[in-house]
């Protein structure tokens, strides 16, 4: 400790310097300047009290959400309250999600309004939306099952999201239903960029401990810390089968088991089916051997089309797994304008009868 | 392993530790994991606080020398200098209210013009080069099953690119190889997204520009105090093990701060030590813990100050640290370049001389990168700037030519930044820093003509 102090000192090196090297760090007056040049930017326009705080939406791991009332507006929005860290300070997952979230705007994900930074907290104000994917599943669907032209119509977007972030060279590191968010209008926007982060080229090793569980991709299961935009691409496919059938497609309990669950059904890899497996960390050369299975004997509710789609985004390696970009020119979207005329039809006469958004008809939108 | 973490090889293993702790994670677990920095983050801060092992490391120094450098330090003065506590909020900071409006960003063009305009000296000129031993020390790799997915070892697989046989006058298009198609096979390219995303980045980097007069608004500051402040924490940088993003993002909150803010000179080293803890929560899988952070600064502020002063240069910045980092330009010349190991070495430190030398300031990353590059080829004598790399560098000769002059410049003065000379004086580091010095004393007047030496004499006083 002693020798890293000393070593590091500003001190020594300024020392080295020709003209006095002690002005650098230890200035002659130690007096800062009066306290009435101190600026609070951020903290004077808005302060938390601009919005009324309503009921309370949801809870994560390092913060809570509110519905939230604009008092000059009146519009709705949904606030997002991290708690600070007091020996950390603003915790990095935060730095991020809002330094990229400023940057992301498109419909398809949803709009950071504000950022509200007070002495023990730091608001996020977002923009407002009705329901996360898992609830709208629960409530809307059949047994958490959502037609077909609804599914097409949420997978369309959410490749739009995710295409938008990977050109943006963004990686979400957290798609799910519950970060999946929906409004009225039948729209899908990418939210929780709390494990975002933006990627360089080539794409830098980054820590695996990311996306829950059941939507982890199996190259990141396998230990991987090179992985790209494929993984956000191995989530959306989970979601896109969920959707369909109303139960996750992996459930696994342990990072074992969800590779198990994995296999079970894409069939377990091997050297020969993926060259170079057999390096990754977690493999393990005595994985139970399991044959690759139909998947739409588990997702019969699917055409042969988006059959096709959803098999193009699980692919176990991660290099065979289609883009976002390509997954929107796939086939499967080419009757989608009908699709969204439909819905928005439906959806028309809804408002019509005064449904609002509170009664599950069938189909949602 | 990825060719990204070039620092060292013990982030590597305190990273690789980490993850085999943490073998099974559950849903729940997995966010959490991520936020429980500060007890893995411990084992970062114990393994660069280990006083012999930390520079043995990572500099090649042996122990002799480390004990002369400990022998010929003073002790510091610790508390002097330290401001009076009424202004530990954001004290010595005050807000500034004109406008950026002195930028003179240059937007580059894509088309290459000219192949080999310069003077080259003749190889024969130039033995002492060649004696340099070369040996490329590679930080040895923790998990070599990994090794074989970076490029580097990826492409001694392939068949070398082979060099554009340019024809300047004809087809200039023709003469650029498309050097994307050969990586559609390979994720960590990311090759159906590149053209995108360096767009991106090009315009991201115009806007993260600082003001590069911002010292005319600074009573307190001068530049030099800048490259005083910038050495230190390559220092620092160094002894923490973070990655190159980490350092060039650092330098970029600091001067895009200094360009919103008045500060007092007491309170430049808060802003610096500050700059580096954010950046490292941005950019580190484990970023070390703002003890850490505070006792490097060797306590001259407490760690609510480092706190206080996170928040106050975040919301100033307003949480933007989408900055572009040169590393990706970097990179991608250098795939042009065939993945030559010794350029890109060079030409990381070349690029550095950037962060040190406040006169680089107004030039955008790329253009440093593609400058940087442009130079270790040439001390190397790797042949023209060819279609290809204009191409994939998106600078001409030409265009390039006013940053390398900079730089060449800046190898010609006596060493001012010492802990900068010393990092890249290492093996690791191909001597990097002795290296190009020397290149620059024998050629120096081929390139460089007096204009910059008076400017920087007069930006000096």
């Amino acid at each position: 400790m002693e020798h890293f102090r000393d070593s590091a000192a500003p001190l020594k090196i300024a020392s080295n310097l020709v003209s006095p090297g002690h002005f650098l760090f230890h200035s002659k007056k130690p007096s800062g300047p009066p306290a009435s040049k101190v600026p609070q930017k951020m903290d004077k326009s808005q302060q938390p009290s601009s919005f009324q705080q309503l009921e309370k939406l949801g809870e994560g791991t390092y913060a809570t959400v509110f519905k939230g009332r604009n008092r000059q507006t009146g519009e709705m929005v949904a606030l997002k309250e991290i708690h600070l860290d007091s020996e950390e300070g603003t915790p990095s997952t935060a730095i991020r999600e809002i330094s990229l979230m400023k940057e992301l705007k498109h419909e398809s994900i949803v709009s950071l309004y504000d950022v509200i930074h007070t002495e023990n907290k730091l608001m996020l104000v977002f923009e407002f939306m009705d329901r996360d994917l898992k609830r709208y599943m629960d409530t809307r669907g059949d047994r958490g099952q959502l037609d077909p032209a609804t599914v097409k119509s949420f997978m369309h977007q959410l490749l739009k999201g995710i295409a938008f972030c990977h050109d943006n060279r963004v990686l979400h590191r957290d798609l799910k239903p519950q970060n999946l968010l929906i409004n009225k209008k039948g729209q899908l926007k990418l939210g929780d960029f709390g494990l975002a982060r933006a990627f360089g080229i080539p794409v830098n090793t980054f820590s695996n401990e990311v996306v829950t569980l059941w939507y982890r991709a199996p190259d990141v299961l396998l230990g991987s810390r090179t992985y790209n935009t494929s993984i956000d691409i191995w989530s959306a496919g989970c979601i896109m089968a969920e959707m369909y059938t109303g139960r996750p497609l992996f459930p696994g309990t342990t990072n074992e088991d969800q590779l198990i669950k994995i296999f079970r059904l894409m069939g377990t890899p091997s050297e020969r089916t993926w060259p170079g497996i057999s390096q990754l960390p977690e493999y393990k050369s005595d994985f139970q051997i399991y044959a690759t299975q139909d998947l739409s004997l588990i997702v019969p509710q699917m055409d042969a089309i988006g059959m096709d789609l959803l098999n193009r985004m699980l692919q176990l390696r991660p290099e065979m797994r289609i883009s976002a970009n390509e997954a929107l020119q796939h086939p499967w979207f080419h009757d989608l304008p009908q699709i969204q005329a439909k819905l928005q039809q439906q959806h028309q006469q809804q408002q019509m009868a005064g449904y609002g958004g509170m009664i599950p008809p069938q189909p949602a939108y | 392993m990825n060719e990204n973490d070039e620092n060292g090889p013990s982030a590597r293993v305190t990273r690789a530790k980490t993850a085999a702790l943490s073998t099974d994670v559950s849903a729940a677990g997995a966010k959490k994991t991520m936020q429980t920095k500060r007890t893995t983050s411990t084992t970062t801060g114990n393994g660069s606080l280990r006083p012999r092992a930390a520079l043995g490391d990572v500099s090649n120094v042996n122990k002799t020398e480390g004990a002369e450098v400990k022998a010929g330090k003073k002790p510091v003065a610790a508390k002097a200098g330290l401001a009076s506590k009424a202004t530990v909020q954001t004290g010595g900071v005050q807000k500034l209210s004109r406008t950026n409006s002195s930028r003179t960003a240059t937007r580059p063009a894509l088309q290459p013009r000219d192949s080999n305009k310069k003077p080259v000296p003749n190889a024969h000129k130039r033995p002492s080069l060649k004696d340099t031993a070369f040996q490329v020390e590679e930080p040895p790799r923790k998990k070599p099953e990994l090794e074989r997915k970076t490029p580097i070892e990826k492409i001694a697989e392939e068949p070398p690119v082979k060099e554009a046989e340019v024809s300047v006058k004809d087809a200039i298009n023709d003469a650029v190889q498309d050097l994307d198609t050969e990586d559609l096979d390979d994720p960590l390219m990311a090759a159906e997204y590149v053209v995108e995303i360096f767009e991106y980045l090009k315009d991201l980097e115009i806007m993260t520009l600082p003001n590069p007069d911002y010292i005319d608004h600074q009573p307190d500051l001068e530049w030099k105090m800048r490259g005083i402040l910038v050495d230190w924490l390559i220092e620092v940088h160094t002894r923490f093990r973070l990655l190159p993003e980490t350092l060039f993002l650092a330098v970029n909150i600091i001067d895009r701060f200094l360009s919103a803010e008045v500060v007092a000179l007491d309170r430049l080293q808060l802003v610096g030590v500050t700059a580096m803890f954010i950046a490292s929560k941005y950019e580190e899988v484990l970023s070390p813990h703002v003890a850490n952070f505070s006792h490097v600064a060797d306590e001259t502020f407490s760690d609510k100050e480092i706190l206080d002063a996170e928040r106050h240069v975040l919301a100033t910045l307003e949480y933007n640290m989408s900055f572009p980092n040169p590393m990706n330009f970097l990179r991608r010349i250098s795939k042009a370049d065939n993945y030559d190991i010794q350029t890109r070495t060079l030409g990381k430190y070349l690029m550095e001389i950037s962060l040190l030398d406040h006169r680089f300031m107004s030039y955008p990353q790329s253009h440093i990168s593609a400058a940087a590059m442009y130079l270790a080829r040439l001390i190397l004598e790797r042949g023209p700037w060819d279609a290809t790399l204009a191409h994939y560098s998106g600078y001409t000769e030409e265009e390039i030519d006013p940053v390398f002059q900079l730089m060449v410049d800046y190898l010609h003065r006596p060493v001012s930044h010492e802990a900068f000379f010393k990092k890249y004086a290492s093996k690791k580091f191909l001597k990097a820093s002795i290296l190009t010095r020397q290149w620059a004393k024998k050629y120096h007047h081929l390139y460089v003509d007096g204009s910059e030496q008076s400017r920087y004499a007069k930006d000096e006083q």
